[in-house]
């Protein structure tokens, strides 16, 4: 009798994939020019420098080409694309206070729930603006700061600490993703955590792209002084359609010394969107920044969370799990960049692919002659789940300081025989043993993600084993 | 000859970001240079009464591999994407088949050459086109050699580099099935150059098709003056069961390039490929290696192991390719670095490409400096760090002199070492291995 190879499910989206009306929205033009940026840029009352580095943003846009090392984005047309779509509301403090059916959104979601039962705080976005914004009074008295980056524009107190920071981290001529993010972007938050202050509790920004044929392009700003700590998480979800939809967010982080973040993100887009998120985080003197990240929708993903370790014995940590599915192509990974002596960095990552999925681990860690004594290890293992799809890992290292110890390690293959006959030898069957150990191969992320995201995690996965064993 | 740039030389297959400098290699030929140096082949004759033409050997392998291919469809997505090209939404914005991944320009490629199944089209070498085109027009018609079945024979063949020339030597070798060939090569300049910083090119391009269970042991040693331009471009086709054994020894040149890349194309073959570099001053490695496997259970292991000191350089990209099709097939990456001195620029990039479930892809890589409990050990017998990592560098040159594979190799590290570490004595070594 021929052997039937066991399969794993893909992943159940069917929680996500609900579509609410666009009835009273607000929508620009499709495609990209100078008008349609004046115009986001005029509905929220922006201060002229913001309007003049959109249209320089706009600029460095046009005159950089696609990139030609990743994933095809040929279907990114940005004449199909809507930039801006505001809902039929404005941002609200009290979930009473948003429509019904966004509301309902973000109930199913899970969001409100969540608020209630763990976070500190809560921003949710539709589409291109925040609908909802609140934080809990307790720590509002510890000085700390949660708010839409927009609102925190037209604060004179805030100001002139984002034009400070804003888009410095990651600059428009950083790559062409870059440059759109800064002329078109739109809602997000701003997080300020003043000196020596602890948040027991996780902050959460919510992004979920309802409309057609749309682009989300939030900024999140946060700065945790020195000695502060912050877990902030992030999630996002939209409903799947048949023509591109398009996520170019950016994320800012400035962690002082001594200080810690804790960044984690499910991302969860549907199988339509060019994920093109940029993230970086600049850590000072014995600071750290762990980054958490669990990549599982898109289409096309292009997702590597940023390093930059400035200060003495400032660290980083890279947690990171990439689930590829049929028609999936995801190149994710990390960057580091050890600029200072005595600095660590550790990267750990999974890949899983399966029914014709393509995942890409892709990595740098660069050592600048000023980091003597660095020390960083990655570890890379990529899972094969049958012979359809594709998994490649081009990990890439520039070290030029001395007294370093820098170490690598990368698997690729597929579940061993050896583990698997173990297992039965145990008792257990086939179809179990190969689902124990796929859950076991995803359980170093899951166990660094809040226990409510780790069930979300597990959920995404899902990873169903049936089929007859011959 | 007037100055030349070989642009996107010895590139990655799959190419990383553009900032960090490590796609590719640009290769300047120093202008100036007359075709001019010597290259000598030490062959028994019937190697070269037995050439046949490399083309030939492949053609016919194509035969063989388009008989035992099957007529089955193969409808996965990826197929269908590099049929498409990716997908590209209408004129409506519509994206299609969903199911149909978006592949990047190196995937689309891989999924072309497996429908293809064209060895000729395949075929490449560690450098690229444009340098293979750049050798074989320095060195004039290639030399053919071939082994006779089931026989064993050895060459070995010199390019000696003169002050501003350039000289090379074009190599195509097939082994015929089940015999064995031992091929060194030594790239070299002497130390009779009136001027030693004067600049000068010394180069080979060699290729060889690997007969069924034919053993082909390629041994490399550049040990040219710092001055000197080297390039070494490899290409390598296997069949069925045959096994090839690479030795690079690079100590000296101002600036070499290795390339090499290796199609096994049949079942059980095998690459195995050991690297030994050194680089001071400011002297610049670069390495490329390619080896894809394509035949069912093909073995791989690429182990580079080097000192860098002064303000010297190097790159090192090593792609493992497991082909879709090359079920049960094994490949590891291997490197280990040591950085003697601040100013070193060392970057890797050790790439695994997987289109196969039942594989096995490794790779590791170690880069820093003389270890704590080394350097314990060391201070304990007297030794200082400095000293420590001066005794990593002369070990370099002892074990390439120890195992050099003709007087000539020997006596080109004996030279090298008389002038970046005066203290070295090859014969006390000898003494010492012998003891």
């Amino acid at each position: 009798m021929a052997k039937q190879r066991t399969e794993v499910a893909d992943i159940d989206r069917s929680l996500y994939d609900f579509k609410d009306s666009e009835e009273g929205f607000e929508r620009l033009a499709e495609g990209l020019t100078p008008e349609i940026v004046t115009e986001i840029s005029r509905r929220k009352d922006e201060p002229d420098w913001m309007l003049e580095f959109r249209l320089k943003s706009l600029e460095i846009y046009n005159s950089f080409p696609d990139p030609t090392w990743g994933p095809s984005i040929a279907g990114l047309d940005m004449d199909h694309i809507a930039t801006y779509v505001k809902p039929n509301t404005d941002q609200s403090a009290t979930w009473e206070d948003v429509p019904d059916d966004i509301k309902n959104t973000f109930e199913r979601l899970g969001i409100p729930e969540a608020e209630r039962s763990y976070l500190a705080g809560v921003g949710a976005q539709y589409d291109s603006e925040l609908v909802y914004h609140n934080m809990q009074d307790t720590a509002s008295k510890m000085g700390i700061v949660y708010s839409g980056i927009e609102e925190a524009l037209h604060e004179p107190r805030w100001e002139a600490l984002i034009r400070e920071k804003f888009m410095t981290l990651i600059p428009p001529t950083d790559h062409k993703f870059a440059a759109l993010h800064g002329a078109v972007w739109s809602g997000g938050s701003f997080v300020y955590v003043p000196a020596g202050t602890k948040l027991d509790f996780p902050l959460q920004s919510y992004f979920r792209l309802n409309a057609k044929g749309a682009g989300q392009f939030e900024h999140t700003l946060i700065i945790v002084e020195d000695d502060a700590d912050l877990h902030f998480i992030e999630g996002c979800s939209a409903p799947k359609y048949n023509v591109a939809n398009l996520h170019a967010g950016a994320v800012e982080l400035f962690v002082g010394k001594r200080a810690h973040l804790r960044y984690s993100t499910i991302e969860n887009w549907s199988k339509n969107m060019y994920n093109l998120n940029t993230k970086r985080a600049r850590v000072e003197e014995d600071g750290e920044i762990e980054w958490i990240s669990g990549s599982f929708g898109s289409h096309v993903g292009y997702l590597y969370p940023m390093s930059v370790l400035t200060g003495r014995r400032a660290r980083s940590s890279f947690t990171g799990i990439t689930f590829a599915g049929a028609g999936q192509n995801l190149d994710t990974g990390t960057k580091v960049v050890m600029a200072a002596p005595d600095t660590r960095a550790t990267v750990e990552t999974k890949g899983i692919s399966k029914g014709g999925g393509i995942q890409t681990f892709r990595s740098s860690i660069v050592v600048t002659p000023a980091a003597e004594g660095a020390q960083a290890t990655v570890s890379c293992q990529s899972l094969m789940l049958d012979d359809e799809s594709r998994s490649d890992t081009i990990p890439a290292m520039d070290v030029r300081a001395k007294n370093v110890d820098i170490g690598h390690e990368a698997t690729i293959g597929r579940i061993g025989d050896d583990k698997v006959f173990y297992l039965m030898s145990r008792g257990i069957s086939e179809e179990e043993a190969r689902a124990m150990i796929v859950n076991g191969f995803a359980n170093p992320v899951a166990k660094e993600l809040p226990l409510e995201y780790a069930v979300e995690m597990n959920n995404l996965i899902k990873l169903e084993m049936e089929g007859a064993i011959g | 000859m007037d100055a030349l740039t070989i642009r996107n030389a010895s590139a990655m297959p799959a190419p990383t970001w553009g900032w960090l400098k490590m796609n590719n290699a640009e290769v300047a030929i120093p202008a100036g240079l007359a075709p001019a140096g010597a290259v000598d082949v030490d062959a028994p004759q019937e190697l070269f009464d037995n050439a046949r033409p490399f083309e030939v050997a492949v053609a016919e392998m194509q035969e063989r591999v388009d008989a035992a291919r099957g007529e089955a469809a193969d409808d996965r997505a990826c197929l269908r994407a590099a049929k498409t090209g990716g997908t590209h939404a209408d004129a409506d914005g519509d994206l299609g088949d969903l199911d149909v991944p978006a592949l990047s320009r190196y995937q689309e490629r891989a999924c072309r050459e497996e429908a293809e199944g064209d060895i000729a089209r395949a075929f490449e070498t560690g450098m690229g086109h444009d340098a293979r085109s750049y050798l074989n027009f320095l060195a004039g018609e290639p030399v053919a050699l071939g082994t006779t079945e089931g026989e064993r024979a050895r060459a070995v063949v010199r390019v000696e580099g003169e002050e501003r020339a350039a000289a090379a030597v074009a190599l195509d070798v097939v082994a015929a099935p089940d015999s064995e060939l031992d091929l060194v090569i030594e790239l070299d300049g002497t130390d009779d150059f009136g001027d030693a910083d004067a600049a000068a090119l010394i180069g080979s391009e060699l290729r060889v098709f690997a007969g069924a269970r034919s053993r082909v042991n390629v041994t490399v040693y550049v040990c040219a003056l710092p001055a000197t331009v080297v390039l070494d471009d490899e290409g390598y086709v296997l069949d069925e069961g045959a096994r090839l054994t690479v030795r690079h020894v690079v100590l000296g040149g101002g600036t070499t390039y290795t390339g090499l890349a290796a199609d096994l194309r049949a079942d059980g073959a095998r690459a195995d490929i050991d690297t030994s570099y050194l680089a001071t001053g400011t002297e610049s490695r670069d390495f490329a290696y390619t080896v894809r496997h394509r035949g069912r259970k093909t073995v791989s292991n690429i182990l580079a192991n080097g000192v860098l000191a002064g303000t010297s350089k190097k790159v090192l990209r090593g792609t493992i390719d497991l082909v879709h099709g090359c079920k049960g097939s094994e490949g590891t990456e291997r490197e280990t670095v040591l950085i003697a001195s601040e100013g070193v620029d060392n970057k890797t990039v050790p790439t695994i490409l997987c289109d196969e479930d039942d594989v096995a892809g490794n790779h590791g890589a170690t880069i820093g400096h003389v270890r704590p409990d080394q350097l314990f050990y060391m201070r304990s017998r007297g030794v200082s760090p400095e000293a420590a990592e001066a005794l990593f560098l002369t070990a370099k040159l002892e074990d390439a002199a120890l195992t050099a594979p003709t007087e000539g190799a020997r006596a080109a590290v004996a030279r090298l070492a008389e002038r970046i570490a005066p203290d070295f004595d090859i014969d006390e070594a000898d003494e010492e291995e012998a003891a």
